[in-house]
């Protein structure tokens, strides 16, 4: 092993040569600080593996020959090791990534480079607080210099607006240290004494200290300077400025807090907590992608900041959350602000040239998953167990604010990641320059391995090793396969696995896996009609498969919450893709990590903070009545029902499945809606009744069941886009399935069941028919079709059998459902929510007749008398579901029976008895086969009669009407399609006011406004930051001792 | 009960019988009509006629396929209908197919014949049917919750879906049959009963008096002719689900003649007294008065 | 008594070179502000390390290493007050040169005609 101090001297020896060679040679200044940086990399890399495995065990490095308190001592710990890896490395990679301005200023720009890397890590290692000023002033002028660096004039007052705050923060430091060694009589951190929090001697020098440290962290809101330094600084720079001074930075701070004791962890979390929301809230309004970076940058500092606020309820695991957290960060950050190096422009939307490198669109989107939080990367580990230990210890309200924060960064960074895929590119592409981009592969390789790392760490099981994941990952690589290549294994992973697992399941779960695993190859059949390599979109669906996939058979909180948030990203990429998906992922994905969030901190009040927490626990929890079991019935539910789209939590599902690709719609709303569903099973099965203030909250879900069916039917009346009829339809139809699931009892479950099933099937259908009839016609909107049913007749098929199965008209399977639904709500005693429901059915017929009429069957237009058939491979699945219809409306027990069986062993009741294919219950009877009998018998014989007498009707043209006394000779005027149910909308529009959808815009618009407003505090003049940053410690001073008195 | 070749000769009859009284019953309604207006009306036998000439009319088109089927749905519908429910109570004979399904195999099979014909008759492209199919499921929305909401109650009262159970239920004394003891579910569901009739003042649907409109605009000839046998034959199977439901049902043709007519009158009286509403009127007017005893009705039971 | 007067002393610097440096537009006369500010400091940094009655920290023939515990004030705080004046020296130094840029750049040293970073 190298002794850590050789890193040190290895920066200094290396930037004093340096001053020894030549102006002129620049290669070799270049060789020397890259061997310099590799080195100092490479010593940390080789005691952090050391350590990290026991090898080696934490060190003291003592210098000038003498024990602590008399000479400064350095440590090699853990934390510090791969803390100074991190530093060594981003020093490293940027050396390379900043060659070209290196180069252009020469060694001493070479040397700045070497001394801040050496600077940073010295800040890592010192024990000695004295030796940290020494160390942060040299971060300090290290900075100085590198800002010059940018091309970018304004950076040279960034600069010194730096300068003067550093000022200001070294004079408050240097007081703070001087009064510290007063009170301790030492200037190792080590003997530093815990300190009350008071208005003492001791007391205001150690605050002087943290409130030093921390204002070097950036904290919001004193920290404009900080701002302009990541805006107009070299993006390498600001790399650094961001991932290594920023860890450096953090690290001080907490050794810092650590000696000061616990009561000084309330000022981390309170100022931590503040950074991570204020530069949150304020980044919404940015428009510079470098300063939206720094917002970001503050915030997560902030975070980490936050959680060094918890260490003392962390315990072991604090290094690996805070660490997770940081290193996550530190990658992220630098691999962003490298990204951004190689765009042109600085506005947001000018990342779209990105696109023409897919890698690099992989990269943006790995980066910002690891910013917010997501698998597989190290942060969502951390922020997993973090979750736990602040329920565990009744920290609630920093839970809260946590995962409210993430979610707001998670609202501009996918904003941001939507504008980089979907917006136009504007000006000429000039090529990415190769050692950059190299570069940014570089930090991209390093998150994913940290992901790996961190995952094995875990005490959870790794994500990187599920089968299912490595397999939607293993398509990245195949991505220049041809399509159809890759839709053959996709499909054959998907039956693969099905048959693999299905011995397994228990009936809940076969179902369930039918559906989404099986049900999702069908669904592929169709993307064989797309033509060529159609990159990015196989990783995505098959990510969103492996998630279903994962969460069907999940067991503890950890594998549901990870499986959930797998299909959520996936499920995002994949709806991201439709042409104008851009607003509609984005308020996708935003409901979808909201929910997430929402079911994470349910799970971690529900665990108290031990881990593994089986799924099944809950079931102890709500028998044992623990006062927190109803709310975590709440937020479990609350989560589930972002996914189910139920009302109030809808407003993405329409444009999100209406732009959607053709064969996407289909996966989102015939499958990705069951995870809720599911969820709500687990939720529903497991802690069944659940009382709230006296309200039983199962009747409250059936309330937002009933709801939920009622006004999305009624919404979807008056669409005019075909795909988002379907789509409010979908809210409408799993607003029954919550309802159904909600009633608690036998039936209503199995009409849920029902549902499921029958919901994938027609939706599926319905979304894939109108999917080939916008392949053909071009648009989505009903009223410019018309007669399309001698053009299309398949798909005029699968639509009406569609919407007869789903208006629930006997003989097909929807009819099935009503049954039960009847029969269901004759065993609850709820009467008043039924009403709703009674209204929905027949509103439910109104929207199907315009989608089948206003399509299929009136005027055919002028421009579509030459279309064709929808393309076989969308036809191809549609007569799959067609017969799947019959089948089942005609034996449902096929599916039924058994799953009928398993809810029984829940309730203990046997309410349906399955006589043959007859099915009686307490209440009526229901012969499917009979049904169908009599139906088809009849038909038969009229239609027969009808042929007798009719045979020789002879086939007229399409204007061979008359009517009003004229003969109609254009379509457009006679088809009447537009605003088909203007009566309706007349009497029961008030209904259908977008009040939801208004009131979560105005809770957008006020935190933008908030924005707009508070960032105009950042007035860009030095010296009134340098005030605020005084105010800021007054402040903080004042209200900390308030708080401690 | 199981599936027996006999069946399809009783059921057979049934269809017979009811075809021929609705026939002769909606004719005598018009008379009576015409005569109360002071006009000498129609001759009894006029539906036959009607029928008759249709069937033989000799020009016959054909807008396409659906257009075709459009016809034989409605008539599947009406006749489906009538054989789900079981017509006479107590009789062997005229129990129909009613094992196959119960009271919401009836209440949701109403919707079979009216969506195929809306379909057939959208594929003539005529506006006018258009325009009449939108009206009219827009005005069922409405109308036929009272009756769900009736439905609902009336299961939960006799805690039955099976039609022969609640009629039996009714039996013995006329003051057994739900109009009296449980006389709001009865007026909720005679609000959808008259909302439904195509009687004014609720036949806007149809507009049967001035320029035609809805389904029947484009069709003629025997798929007219179709149409005509439903129009007598459904009113009667829907009325005698009424009068299973509320009015103790019927233990023999007598009483079942009587009955089917008595409750038919009710819309044919409505219907002569009151003018006609405009589609969301008659949207607004079950809302507001239809909705509240239906939900009065579940509340009570 | 005579560390309160250099420590009141030091203090008064660290308030007036800071009141100079925020209040005064010039970058040159806020840098001459921060040089009395952190003169302040480094007088306050030395008047906590003295003790009266005793002599400077120096091992010569005047002080015997043996008693030197005894006799000598504090020697730490005047290290760090060298180091703190090197330090100061150093970032002083980046201050005038970055004020000689800025003055390149708009030929101004006014604070606030370099403001276009904001928001």
């Amino acid at each position: 092993m190298v002794s850590a101090i050789f890193i040190i001297a290895a920066g200094l020896g290396a930037a004093f040569l340096l001053g020894l060679l030549k102006e002129d040679q620049k290669a070799s200044a270049f060789a020397i600080t890259v061997a310099a940086l590799g080195f100092m990399s490479w010593v940390a890399y080789d005691w952090a593996v050391a350590l990290t495995t026991g090898r080696a065990a934490p060190v003291d490095i003592l210098t000038a020959g003498a024990e602590p308190p008399f000479a400064i001592n350095l440590r090699m710990g853990v934390a510090e090791a791969w803390l100074a890896t991190v530093i060594g490395v981003t020093g490293l990679v940027s050396a390379f990534y900043l060659r070209p301005a290196l180069m252009r200023l020469g060694r001493r720009a070479m040397a700045v480079l070497l001394v801040m890397t050496m600077a940073l890590t010295g800040l890592v290692l010192t024990r000695d607080i004295f030796n940290l000023f020494v160390f942060f002033e040299l971060v300090v002028i290290a900075t100085g210099g590198l800002v010059l660096l940018s091309d970018d004039e304004r950076a040279v007052a960034a600069g010194f607006k730096y300068l003067v705050v550093s000022q200001i923060i070294s004079l408050l430091l240097l007081i703070g240290i001087i009064f510290t060694y007063h009170a301790n009589g030492s200037l190792n951190i080590d003997d530093i004494a815990a300190t009350p929090m008071m208005f003492t001697g001791a007391g205001l020098a150690i605050f002087l200290v943290l409130i030093a440290l921390m204002l070097e962290l950036k904290p919001f809101p004193a920290n404009g300077w900080a701002l302009d330094i990541y805006e107009a600084a070299h993006p390498g720079f600001a790399a650094i400025f961001s991932a290594a001074s920023g860890t450096a930075a953090l690290y001080a701070a907490d050794k810092i807090f650590a000696a000061a004791g616990p009561d000084w962890l309330p000022l981390a979390t309170v100022l931590g907590l503040l950074s991570f929301l204020g530069s949150g809230v304020l980044a919404l309004k940015q428009t510079n992608d470098r300063r939206l970076l720094g917002y970001s940058s503050i915030g997560q500092i902030g975070f980490v900041l936050a959680v060094v606020g918890q260490r003392d309820i962390l315990g072991e695991s604090y290094l690996y959350i805070a660490g997770g957290i940081l290193i996550t960060h530190a990658v992220a950050k630098a691999g962003l602000y490298w990204l951004s190096g190689l765009v042109k422009g600085r506005g947001l939307d000018d990342w779209a040239v990105l696109r023409a490198n897919p890698l690099l669109v992989f990269a943006f989107a790995s980066f910002v998953a690891m910013l917010v939080g997501l698998p597989p990367f190290p942060g969502f580990y951390a922020k997993w167990d973090l979750m736990h230990a602040l329920a565990g210890s009744d920290r609630l309200v920093v839970l809260g604010l946590i995962l409210l924060g993430a979610l707001i960064e998670a609202g501009y960074m996918f904003r941001w990641f939507g504008y980089a895929l979907k917006r136009e590119v504007r000006e000429a592409f000039p090529g990415f320059a190769t050692d950059k981009t190299a570069v940014v592969l570089v930090a991209l390789a390093a998150g994913w391995a940290l992901g790996f790392v961190w995952g094995a760490a875990s005490a959870n099981p790794n994500l990187l090793t599920a089968l299912p994941i490595l397999f939607a990952l293993a398509f990245l690589v195949l991505e220049p396969l041809p399509a159809w290549a890759k839709n053959i294994l996709a499909i054959a992973g998907l039956v693969g696995w099905f048959v693999w697992r299905y011995p397994g399941y228990d009936p809940l779960q076969m179902i369930f896996a039918v559906v989404m695993i099986l049900g999702g190859a069908v669904i592929l059949l169709a993307s064989f009609y797309e033509k060529g390599r159609r990159i990015g979109f196989y990783p995505p669906t098959m990510l969103m498969y492996a998630g279903l996939a994962l969460l069907i058979e999940a067991q503890t909180s950890f594998e549901f919450f990870a499986a959930w948030e797998v299909l959520t990203i996936g499920s995002y990429f994949l709806i991201l893709r439709g042409r104008m998906g851009e607003p509609h992922a984005l308020s996708y994905i935003l409901f979808s990590l909201g929910g997430a969030f929402a079911i994470l901190a349910g799970f971690a009040v529900a665990s108290m903070g031990v881990q593994p927490f089986a799924l099944d626990n809950l079931k102890a929890l709500a028998e044992a009545a623990v006062p927190s079991a109803p709310w975590v019935f709440v937020l479990l539910a609350v989560g589930f029902m972002t996914k189910t789209a139920s009302i109030g939590l809808h407003i993405w599902l329409p444009g999100a499945h209406a732009e959607a690709e053709t064969d996407v719609s289909p996966m989102v709303s015939g499958i990705l809606l069951k995870a809720g569903l599911f969820g709500l099973f687990i939720l529903l099965m497991n802690m069944g009744h659940q009382h709230l203030w006296g309200v039983d909250l199962t009747e409250v879900l059936v309330w937002i069941g009933a709801l939920s069916a009622f006004l999305g039917a009624l919404m979807a009346i008056f669409q005019e886009d075909a795909k988002r009829l379907l789509a409010y339809s979908s809210i409408s139809q799993l607003g029954y399935a919550l309802f159904g699931l909600a009633l608690m009892n036998h039936v209503g479950w199995l009409l849920a069941m029902m549902f499921v099933i029958n919901h994938y099937i027609y939706k599926s259908m319905l979304f894939l028919a109108v999917g080939g009839v916008y392949k053909r016609t071009h648009t989505k909107l009903m009223y410019k079709m018309g007669g399309l049913i001698t053009l299309m007749p398949f798909t005029f098929v699968s639509v009406l059998v569609g919407i007869i199965a789903m208006s629930g008209v006997p003989p097909l399977s929807g009819f099935g459902g009503r049954w039960l639904f009847y029969n269901a709500i004759m065993a609850s005693d709820l009467r008043l929510p039924m009403v709703l429901i009674f209204m929905s059915g027949p509103i439910a017929f109104l929207y199907l007749f315009r989608l089948i009429h206003t399509i299929f069957l009136g005027q055919l237009k002028d421009e579509h008398r030459r279309l064709k058939e929808a393309p076989f491979w969308l036809v191809v699945p549609q007569m799959i579901f067609v017969l799947a219809l019959l089948a089942f409306a005609v034996l449902p027990g096929m599916a039924l029976q058994k799953v009928d069986g398993y809810i029984g062993s829940f309730f203990g009741d046997e309410p349906l008895i399955w006589s043959g294919r007859a099915i009686t219950s307490t209440f009526g009877h229901w012969n499917p086969v009979a049904i169908m009998g009599v139906i088809g018998v009849v038909f038969v014989t009229v239609l027969a009669l009808l042929l007798w007498m009719n045979h020789n009707a002879q086939k007229v043209k399409q204007f061979n009407i008359v009517f009003s006394a004229e003969r109609p000779f254009k379509p457009q005027t006679t088809h009447f399609a537009w605003n088909f149910f203007a009566p309706y909308r007349k009497a029961m529009g008030f209904l259908v006011m977008p009040l939801v959808t208004t009131f979560w815009g105005a809770i957008t618009d006020s935190l933008h406004s908030t924005a707009d407003f508070t960032r105009r505090f950042y007035t860009g003049n030095g010296q009134t930051y340098a005030v605020q940053v005084l105010f800021f410690v007054v402040a903080t001073y004042l209200i900390a001792m308030g708080g401690a008195s | 009960m199981t599936f027996e070749w006999i069946h399809i000769a009783y059921a057979a009859l049934t269809l017979f019988i009811v075809i021929n009284y609705g026939m002769i019953m909606t004719a005598l309604v018009r008379k009576i009509g015409a005569r109360v207006g002071g006009r000498y009306g129609i001759p009894i036998w006029q539906n036959y006629i009607d029928l008759a000439k249709n069937i033989a009319l000799r020009s016959k088109i054909t807008h396409g396929v659906m257009y075709y089927l459009g016809p034989v749905f409605r008539l599947t519908g009406g006749v489906g209908l009538l054989l789900f429910v079981p017509t006479i109570y107590g009789s062997v004979m005229f129990q129909n197919f009613s094992y196959a399904g119960d009271l919401i195999l009836a209440l949701y099979f109403v919707f079979f014949g009216t969506l195929g014909m809306a379909l057939g008759a959208g594929e003539s492209g005529h506006p006018h049917s258009a325009i009449g199919v939108s009206r009219g499921l827009a005005q069922v929305t409405a109308a036929e919750l009272p009756l769900a909401l009736g439905v609902y109650a009336i299961s939960l009262q006799y805690q039955t879906l099976n039609i022969t159970e609640i009629v039996a239920a009714q039996q013995g004394s006329i003051f057994n049959w739900t109009l009296f003891t449980n006389p709001l579910t009865t007026i909720a569901a005679m609000f959808a009963f008259v909302g439904t009739m195509m009687r004014s003042p609720f036949d806007v649907v149809l507009a049967p008096q001035e320029i035609p409109i809805g389904p029947p605009t484009e069709y003629h000839s025997a798929y007219l002719a179709l149409m005509q046998t439903n129009r007598v034959l459904f009113p009667v199977a829907k009325v005698v689900i009424y009068m299973n439901l509320f009015f103790g049902g019927a233990t023999n043709w007598a009483e079942f003649a009587i009955k089917v007519f008595a409750i038919y009158m009710v819309s044919v009286l409505i219907g002569v007294v009151y003018p006609r509403f405009r589609v969301e009127q008659s949207i607004r007017f079950f809302l507001k008065w239809g909705l509240p005893v239906g939900i009065l009705a579940i509340l009570t039971v | 008594m005579l560390p309160t007067i250099a420590m009141a002393t030091g203090f008064a610097l660290i308030l007036m070179g800071l009141y100079g440096a925020l209040t005064h537009r010039n970058i040159l006369r806020m840098i001459l502000g921060f040089t009395i500010a952190s003169t302040g400091v480094n007088v306050v940094l030395v008047s906590v390390g003295y003790m009266p009655g005793r002599t400077a920290p120096i091992m010569d023939s005047a002080v015997p290493v043996a008693d030197a515990a005894a006799r000598v004030i504090d020697p730490v705080p005047q290290a760090l007050v060298l180091t703190a004046i090197v330090i100061g020296l150093g970032v002083t130094a980046l201050m005038l040169a970055y004020a000689y840029r800025l003055f390149r750049i708009r030929h101004s040293l006014d604070i606030s005609k370099f403001t276009e970073l904001k928001w």
